[in-house]
């Protein structure tokens, strides 16, 4: 008899075509644009995320305890060469990067501003992430004295231009003052404001010349292939490495990992959000589909069908209505996600305002497949909560009113 | 306990998968040949089952509080409807004619007296044995027809035997059969909306016959249908009468039926006031 109900519930969608292509249809858009938003919105963040980690802070760092928020250069890494070794030497690691750095004022002839200064071993480290958003000029290399990498936004605050010269000011090893004169080899983009105009790149030996030490590395970045088992292998390196301190990306950028946190949340509640509309918009139907068959469902209670049977069959009519529109959704939201994934979607009319965002102008819509999967069984329940007051009321029906001396 | 037979008729069912979760369904025919009715008590012979009663009302009394003001639609009916019957219940409006349908139909209660179908009092039993006992013994035809629209014919008529818990096989068997009955043997697959009003009737009178009732309750059956269909319907009704010695008890105002009955019970004021056998 299931069958049969089952089948009854299926005809039952489509006796009145029109209404319920309109429950489909809303059904399958709402699932659309709430995962497509959710995917929109996802690939915007994991943008944010991933151009912090790669042009900031990596997935982990190795710093002297006391180098701290003060950045105090006299604290560096005193071992760096033993630690880089061994950091080379294991399998999660994809990219090392030593630096020195300082933390000090940009001067030109127009103004001044505090920069955090980079010193980098070009030589040593042939992939470095920056090199990629330089839009002006060239990366800095040893063939130049004093070469300085800089970015737009610090370049136009300081009203720069290539091969223009400034002066860093900074503290040295023994805690005074020193500077010298940089000559502005390239520009670079990286669309986040902030990072580009308080960031600024040199050599790394001309950095540790001024800060009196050749040796200083303050700082050891690390690349990982999987983001997820930063914390477990910071351990390791720490008890490898007593006289260390080894920090993870969530340690470091705290409101990263905030935002990344929250994403997941925050993509559930949008789409929690849409579910809560169509249930109300599958109620609405399905009582009007109800209250519009009382006499009919009178009449199946009269000539011996039992309760149980009247509920399940309102309740599998409002799954088969709910459940062909959010498959076709789906679907649709998952071809839009791949296609846009892969060509992106160009927002650089809204430029100014992303990049203050630290959000880049081209966005790649992206989810994972838990996700959908989340997605399907969410809608699957509102499915089933949406029945259950359609189907209540047939519970409530008597015979006898219903069909009103039996017709 | 034993149980009833009632004679086998040409579109014999087999009892055998009734629903058991109903003890009451649990009973078989132990006599060849003979189809069983649960519930039913047994008869010596089947030369007897034509003064069968298989409606029997006692005081039937039924008040309803309208706006706190008591109205008495029935006012003890002592009425007694034997198996084979052709029986009218006519009446003016407001005389008591569709409570006391309802009533023996199992779907209303009765604020006193008892009616007793195939010996069972319908006020004892509890909501789910009454749905399953109007499953199993009571079969209805309505003045508007009420077919399910998304089901065709045929499927219309096995859904009662879908509910009863027979086979596919044999409600689709049983299906065809019927609805040959009633002369729609080449209509099996049209839905509702494809029959005129007449054939619909006739599937309706197939479905309230799927369920092999102890009798057929029918409200004002004809009171949709044109004069033609009137008569093919009732002819149709009064063979099946004659042959299968179904009972069948009408509602009705339509004087082409009231004319065709062998009984006519005039209720008028909630009373019976004449009880005409023909």
């Amino acid at each position: 008899m299931f069958v049969n109900i089952l089948k009854l519930g299926w005809k039952n969608v489509w006796r009145n075509p029109a209404r319920s292509g309109v429950v489909i249809i809303a059904v399958l858009l709402g699932t659309w644009a709430g995962i497509f938003s959710a995917g929109f919105f996802n690939g915007m963040l994991q943008d944010y995320l991933h151009k912090q980690i790669e042009l900031s802070i990596g997935h982990m760092q190795v710093e002297h305890p006391q180098f701290g928020d003060l950045y105090n250069p006299k604290y560096s890494v005193s071992n760096s060469n033993e630690i880089v070794s061994y950091l080379e030497a294991q399998p999660y690691t994809r990219e090392i990067s030593a630096k020195s750095i300082a933390t000090g004022l940009a001067q030109s002839p127009h103004s001044s501003f505090g920069v955090t200064i980079n010193g980098i071993d070009v030589e040593a480290d042939t992939s470095l992430a920056i090199e990629q958003y330089i839009t002006e000029g060239e990366m800095i290399d040893t063939t130049s004295r004093n070469p300085i990498l800089i970015g737009i936004e610090l370049a136009e605050r300081l009203d720069l231009e290539l091969r223009s010269r400034m002066v860093l000011s900074f503290q040295d090893v023994t805690g005074e003052i020193t500077g010298g004169a940089f000559r502005v080899a390239g520009i670079f983009d990286s669309f986040i404001d902030q990072f580009d105009e308080s960031t600024v790149f040199v050599l790394q030996s001309d950095l540790n010349r001024l800060l009196g030490n050749m040796d200083a590395i303050h700082n050891i970045r690390v690349d990982m292939d999987d983001l997820a088992t930063a914390e477990m292998h910071a351990e390791e390196i720490e008890q490898a490495f007593p006289g260390v301190l080894v920090k993870t990306w969530r340690d470091i950028a705290p409101d990263l990992r905030y935002t990344f946190d929250m994403m997941d949340l925050t993509l559930y509640i949008v789409m929690i959000i849409i579910i809560i509309g169509l249930v109300f918009s599958i109620i609405n139907t399905m009582l009007m589909a109800v209250l519009e068959r009382t006499r009919e469902l009178g009449m199946l209670r009269a000539i011996g069908m039992n309760k149980s049977r009247t509920f399940s069959m309102v309740m599998i009519e409002t799954v088969f209505l709910t459940m062909v529109g959010a498959p076709g959704g789906l679907l649709l939201s998952w071809l839009c996600i791949t296609y846009f994934g892969n060509v992106g979607i160009d927002l650089s009319a809204f430029a100014q305002g992303l990049n203050q965002y630290g959000i880049g102008t081209v966005v790649y819509p992206s989810l994972t497949w838990s996700y959908y999967l989340n997605i399907m069984l969410m809608i699957a329940l509102a499915a089933l909560l949406s029945a259950l007051y359609p189907a209540w009321r047939t519970l409530k029906l008597k015979p006898v009113q219903a069909i009103r001396k039996f017709n | 306990m034993r149980y009833a037979h009632r004679a086998e008729s040409n579109y014999e069912y087999s009892n055998s998968t009734k629903e058991s979760s109903d003890e009451c369904y649990a009973a078989e025919s132990m006599i060849p040949g003979v189809n069983t009715h649960p519930m039913t008590q047994i008869e010596p012979e089947t030369s007897n089952l034509k003064k069968m009663s298989i409606i029997t009302t006692t005081g039937l009394t039924k008040v309803y509080n309208a706006d706190q003001v008591p109205v008495h639609a029935l006012r003890g009916v002592d009425l007694t409807i034997d198996k084979g019957e052709f029986t009218s219940i006519v009446g003016p409006s407001g005389s008591g004619k569709t409570t006391l349908l309802n009533i023996i139909g199992g779907l209303d209660e009765p604020t006193e007296g008892k009616a007793l179908i195939d010996n069972t009092d319908l006020t004892t039993l509890s909501d789910r044995k009454l749905i399953n006992f109007r499953l199993h013994h009571i079969g209805f035809v309505f003045q508007a027809y009420n077919l399910i629209p998304v089901l065709t014919a045929l499927e219309n008529v096995s859904f009662i035997m879908q509910m009863q818990g027979r086979s596919s096989r044999e409600c689709r068997e049983k299906s065809i059969d019927l609805l040959k009955e009633v002369g729609l043997e080449d209509k099996i697959n049209k839905r509702p909306s494809e029959l005129s009003g007449g054939q619909q009737q006739r599937v309706a009178v197939a479905r309230a016959l799927a369920s092999k009732p102890a009798f057929v309750l029918a409200d004002e059956p004809t009171a949709n249908l044109d004069s033609v269909s009137t008569a093919e319907l009732l002819d149709m009704m009064l063979e099946l009468n004659e042959r299968e010695e179904m009972t069948f008890v009408f509602s009705t105002h339509d004087q082409r039926v009231i004319d065709r009955a062998r009984r006519v019970v005039t209720l008028v004021d909630g009373k019976i006031d004449t009880d005409e056998k023909r």
